[in-house]
């Protein structure tokens, strides 16, 4: 597969990607290349390499709203925001070297999403060119903007199929003057144990910054004592985070770690391993997560869970060799969940058992409005109708 | 402002106007809804002429008002069989001419109005259309909870309203605007096809439609049933009004309070005019009347570390000029000096027969250049600015009262409220935080937009109704419209 020269702008991706609709070739989008491995397979003729397409464009920090092109790192970011005392509040799992397009255009989100929400709650406007190569400025700069119809939502979690993202502009926050981590054990078989955390988030007064789940195996990578323990941060001025640390204490015994550990279970994840995350109401989280324990016993998985969003992301160990691959199958097939399923990364062949995201026909024909002759990232979602 | 009658009026098929180009619709929706519930007289629909923006009017064909939800299905599908353009509305509080049917079909969704369900361990509710926001914040409150977006025409506005305009309010501030609050919908396409957008159970794979459809103003489809997230009641509540000798220093204080970190479930900034017509109205919330502009800061939350807040808060405006700080008392006085500020709009309307309501967004911290901008513009145009909101997101409503029926005043509003747009637009802003493009907006979409963009947004319309007959004519001017290279939808439609 070949790589096209690096563009410097939404006009040279304009004229790849027409090119490309024109000869009728398809394009794999790649940013920091930190995660192509994730999503369904994808087969293109050619990489559209965006990793040169960076740089903060503007950031006023009394506006709390970053722009910045599409293949500016979230490190960068991170480091810009941090100088101002502020910080994006999206940290989603994986490299801080990935970039800020490819989060939007995944939709990928971390911990920190508890509070904050996800990247579509995040997102002001976005600079996209289309599947035939026309440039959209979607959204704008300021944080309250109903002008027109939302292509911004629409790019959101696309993964590029609609558009290439070129820039973004996103809501930044300012730093809590405290940010506490404390780790508490609890007590009991897994699904007590998860129910008691979701049963104190729902009556305590105060609101976490994350409140995550880990399991036995997620505890021990991240250095702390292997069992099931809430990670929860707070967040707010002195009075406010002791008070909440006070409260903590009522769900079972904390210690206080350092933030770091936030980084470190972001980092988590085995090279290559297969990722599922499943959905539920909270109310239906607790047998959930009693079921993924279960089920991941038996192979050496991992888990952690977003208890307010529901979320259970299942880790499996690092993909098996051909051999194996039946018995992977069969471990995937057991992960599944009332509410909704995503599978992150899996190997290959497993594919065939995923549904598509895109099949209904409505997003098919937002899919053939937006890309009609099928040049960005063929498949990633799945087929359309 | 105008809200809307409930409906009731009675009246026959065979009496009806031969007027209507259709005989044979009404008829046929009679069939579907009872005879009381189309109107078809001049009489009966001058009710539905205006939204809460009196300076448009426009008279439907006929208005029919489904009651179930099955009724609204079969509406639509005869809409869709016989090719009918019609304008979907709920309480018609709207402030940006959305819901104006000109000439075409109203179909009026306010009866809808059933709680289907609230499921307070999940922090969820599950409404009909036509549920007044306020109702269902009333309703949860027996749960500990409520709804967070609150247009300040919560009382009678209804949640298929808010969806379709992605309507916010004062608390959006912290809690963000509808969309950030609506898990999933089950739309009516105007196909008369249902579809479930978003997912309330999970996380949603896929394109984000449900985020498309909120906002859409009505133009791809309406909502049967709408699930929303609750919010937990706060612990405890403070309520500050800030007091300042000018309008500078006000915005000033906006700047530091959000520079530091702190976010206000509500930050809200009324200027003298805006005071002096509140004061002298029923709404009168003890507000200094000599003041040039006040803050009606709220903070919520748990207990734990407010009072250091609100000590906070109130420094960054004394340090910014303010000449007295204070704390709502007890809950009565912290309801009075809310209702002040919901009931603005309703307080200035009453010093002319018409208002100007105006909607736009600026980063903020443009907010001290773009309130000198339209001082001076109101000057220069010999109207009467009164500014009255969410200074916390720099979404401004900058008012004008004045008589319709003089067309020298008329036209010098209309001027100068297109040069605050202008204005609003260089500094880096938007044409509307928070009511809609409607009809009244569409003259500046194409400032803000590049014809590329309003291109894909006519194309995504027409995935949602491809012959767009949903309110036709709104939120993207046609004329600016090019050539759209994507292929046209394929989509069969049910039968």
């Amino acid at each position: 597969m070949t790589t096209i020269a690096p563009p410097l702008d939404a006009t040279s991706v304009a004229a790849a990607i027409r090119e490309a609709h024109d000869a009728r070739t398809s394009l794999r989008i790649a940013g920091g290349g930190t995660w192509l491995d994730a999503g369904r397979p994808v087969r293109a003729d050619a990489t559209l390499q965006l990793s040169a397409l960076r740089g903060i464009v503007q950031y006023e920090p009394g506006d709390f709203s970053l722009t910045a092109r599409a293949g500016t790192t979230l490190a960068e970011i991170t480091d810009v925001a941090g100088r101002a005392g502020q910080w994006l509040t999206l940290r989603p799992h994986g490299s801080l070297d990935g970039t800020i397009g490819a989060t939007i255009a995944t939709a990928s989100w971390g911990p920190l999403a508890s509070d904050f929400g996800t990247p579509r709650d995040h997102l002001l406007g976005c600079e996209v060119v289309t599947g035939t190569g026309e440039i959209v400025r979607a959204g704008g700069r300021v944080v309250k903007n109903v002008a027109g119809f939302d292509l911004s939502r629409l790019m959101t979690g696309a993964w590029g199929t609609l558009g290439v993202i070129t820039e973004v502009t996103v809501r930044l926050r300012a730093r809590p003057e405290l940010d506490r981590t404390l780790a508490v054990a609890l007590e009991g078989p897994d699904e007590r144990a998860c129910d008691d955390a979701t049963r104190w988030l729902r009556s305590t007064p105060y609101r976490p910054l994350a409140a995550e789940l880990c399991s036995t195996t997620t505890s021990d990578r991240l250095g702390l004592e292997p069992r099931t323990l809430l990670l929860v941060r707070l967040g707010g001025n002195e009075p406010l985070v002791r008070a909440a640390e006070r409260a903590v204490a009522e769900l079972g015994t904390t210690a206080v770690v350092d933030s770091a550990v936030w980084d470190r279970l972001s980092a988590s994840e085995p090279a290559g391993a297969p990722v599922v995350r499943l959905g539920a109401l909270p109310t239906e989280l607790g047998a959930l997560w009693a079921h993924v324990s279960r089920t991941l016993a038996s192979c050496g998985g991992a888990s952690h869970a977003t208890v307010t969003r529901g979320v259970v992301r299942c880790i499996l160990p690092a993909a098996p060799t051909s051999g194996a691959i039946e018995e992977l199958r069969g471990i995937m097939k057991e992960l599944h969940a009332p509410g909704s399923r995503i599978v992150e990364r899996m190997p290959e062949p497993l594919w065939t058992d995923v549904p598509s995201a895109v099949g209904d026909p409505l997003s098919s024909d937002v899919h053939r409005t937006f890309d009609p002759n099928g040049v960005l990232n063929p498949g990633i979602l799945g087929h359309t109708a | 402002m105008s809200h809307v009658a409930t409906g009731s009026s009675s009246s026959s098929v065979s009496t009806r106007s031969a007027s209507h180009a259709d005989d044979g619709l009404a008829r046929a929706l009679a069939a579907i809804v009872g005879e009381r519930r189309v109107l078809e007289r001049p009489g009966e629909l001058r009710a539905y002429e205006s939204d809460g923006l009196p300076g448009y009017q426009k008279r439907p064909s006929l208005a029919v008002f489904p009651g179930t939800r099955d009724e609204v299905i079969a509406v639509v599908r005869l809409f869709a069989e016989r090719g009918i353009r019609y304008v979907p509305r709920g309480a018609g509080t709207g402030l940006s001419g959305g819901a104006l049917a000109d000439d075409v079909v109203l179909l009026g969704l306010h009866r809808l109005r059933e709680i289907i369900a609230i499921d307070s361990e999940n922090r969820r509710a599950v409404v009909e259309p036509g549920v007044v926001n306020f109702s269902l914040s009333r309703a949860a409150a027996a749960y500990g909870l409520y709804y967070a977006p609150d247009p300040s025409s919560q009382t009678a506005c209804t949640i298929g309203g808010n969806v379709a305009e992605n309507a916010g309010g004062p608390h959006c501030l912290k809690y963000g605007v509808t969309l950030n609050h609506v898990l999933s919908v089950t739309a009516l396409l105007p196909s008369g096809e249902v579809v479930t957008l978003g997912n309330s159970r999970g996380e949603m794979e896929g394109y984000d439609l449900l985020g498309t459809f909120v906002g859409s103003e009505g133009c791809f489809g309406v909502a049967l049933d709408v699930t929303v997230r609750l919010e937990p009641v706060p612990q405890a509540v403070q309520t500050l009004l800030a007091d300042f000798p000018t309008v500078l220093g006000a915005a000033e204080a906006v700047s530091a309070i959000i520079a530091s970190g702190i976010v206000p479930a509500a930050l809200e900034l009324m200027d003298a005019p805006t005071i002096q017509a509140v004061e002298a109205s029923i709404y009168a919330a003890g507000y200094p009347t000599d003041a040039a502009a006040i803050l009606l800061i709220e903070l919520d939350g748990p207990e734990a570390g407010l009072d250091e807040d609100a000590a906070r808060v109130s420094r960054f405006c004394t340090e910014a000029g303010a000449r007295a700080v204070r704390l709502a008392t007890d809950p009565a006085d912290r309801m009075r000096l809310w209702q002040g500020r919901k009931k603005a709009f309703g307080a200035m309307g009453r010093l002319a027969s018409h208002l100007a309501v105006q909607d736009a967004v600026v980063p903020r911290t443009r907010l001290p250049d773009i309130l000198a901008t339209i001082e001076r513009i109101g000057r220069e145009h010999g109207v009467r600015v009164c500014n009255v909101f969410h200074a916390g997101d720099g979404n401004l409503h900058p008012n004008v009262a004045y008589d319709g029926t003089n067309a020298d005043e008329a036209a010098r509003v209309h001027a100068a409220m297109g040069e605050i747009m202008k204005a609003c637009i260089a500094a880096g802003g938007t044409i509307t935080g928070e009511h809609g493009i409607g009809l009244d907006k569409l003259p500046y979409m194409d400032r803000l937009f590049t014809p590329e963009t309003l291109s894909a947004m006519c194309a995504l319309r027409t995935v949602f109704d491809p012959e767009q007959r949903s309110n036709p004519g709104k939120v993207v001017p046609v004329h600016s419209c090019r050539e759209w290279h994507g292929a046209p939808a394929t989509r069969a439609r049910p039968a």
